[in-house]
């Protein structure tokens, strides 16, 4: 007996209008996602800061105070990529499908590992303090 | 919780679950990416080949599931490894792991912003004009999850939470 592991029917895709936008909605978001995120930790825009000895959390960047511990920032630039590609992706849905059916959708998983270079350089104080 | 467990074993129950969640993923996403990469063309035989002849489709909502739950409790219990793990690892120069861990934090994030994608191709495993991008995005999530699964595995080795 043989079978194929991955193999079911194929099929064309979706025609109508409700899965179309679904589609287009999660190509896009994760399409933008891992370059909105690297974007927005470069340019240092969280949605909103965590001091994890106080428990305190402030809306937006707030740097480090005297006697409150280390902020986290993690959190807050996780938020605003998705606030972000939220939109885009919706902004997305309204285009003409002859549009969104160009997305290339090899990007999808090519951009996060061109994103790979820019995390490890952003990560420069570590190797550096590492090497010393 | 106070009393009854210690702050330390309160943790290190949380990084358990924590664990045991990414495990599950971990096996979950390598059977699929076993499954797109290096395709069965017969169920039976070794225990490689029934390891990639899964149904590889019926695994998608499964690590969708597993990646945010692992995601929520990894964020979760990152607030104390901010304070209590990652200050004694830069004091005592553990800087290279330390390092590994903020990789491993945005490499999270990422996987992250890939599963709507991932489902949603998932979800139309019979349409051909995803066949390429389903079997990319799911190589680099299960490549993803590996690259954390490690780095979490020596960071707790270096130093766990009743450190």
């Amino acid at each position: 007996m043989t079978t194929t592991a991955a193999a079911p029917p194929r099929t064309a895709a979706p025609s109508s209008a409700a899965p179309r936008k679904l589609g287009t909605f999660a190509i896009t978001f994760s399409l933008f996602g891992p370059v909105v995120y690297c974007l927005v930790q470069y340019f240092n825009w969280p949605l909103l800061t965590y001091w994890p000895a106080t428990g305190r959390l402030v809306f937006g960047y707030d740097g480090g105070r005297s006697g409150e511990g280390p902020n986290m920032l993690w959190y807050g630039w996780i938020l605003t990529a998705i606030l972000i590609v939220t939109g885009l992706s919706l902004l997305a849905t309204m285009l003409p499908a002859r549009v969104t059916r160009k997305i290339p959708l090899a990007l999808i998983w090519i951009l996060p590992i061109l994103m790979i270079p820019y995390i490890v350089y952003s990560l420069m104080p570590w190797w550096i303090m590492a090497a010393k | 919780m106070a009393g009854l467990i210690s702050t330390n074993t309160f943790w290190t129950l949380w990084l358990l679950v924590h664990l045991m969640l990414a495990v599950g993923l971990l096996g979950a996403l390598t059977h699929q990416a076993m499954a797109v990469a290096l395709p069965a063309r017969r169920a039976a035989g070794g225990i490689v080949s029934r390891f990639r002849a899964v149904p590889a489709a019926g695994y998608a909502s499964a690590v969708c599931v597993l990646w945010l739950l692992t995601f929520i409790v990894g964020s979760y219990i990152y607030t104390k490894y901010r304070v209590q793990i990652r200050i004694p690892l830069e004091a005592a120069h553990y800087y290279k792991t330390g390092g590994f861990f903020d990789f491993k934090e945005h490499v999270a994030a990422m996987g992250l912003l890939l599963l709507p994608a991932y489902w949603y191709f998932w979800k139309n495993a019979q349409n051909a004009d995803y066949d390429n991008a389903r079997k990319g995005v799911t190589l680099v999530l299960a490549a993803m999850c590996w690259f954390m699964f490690i780095v979490g595995h020596v960071l707790n080795n270096a130093r766990g939470f009743a450190s």
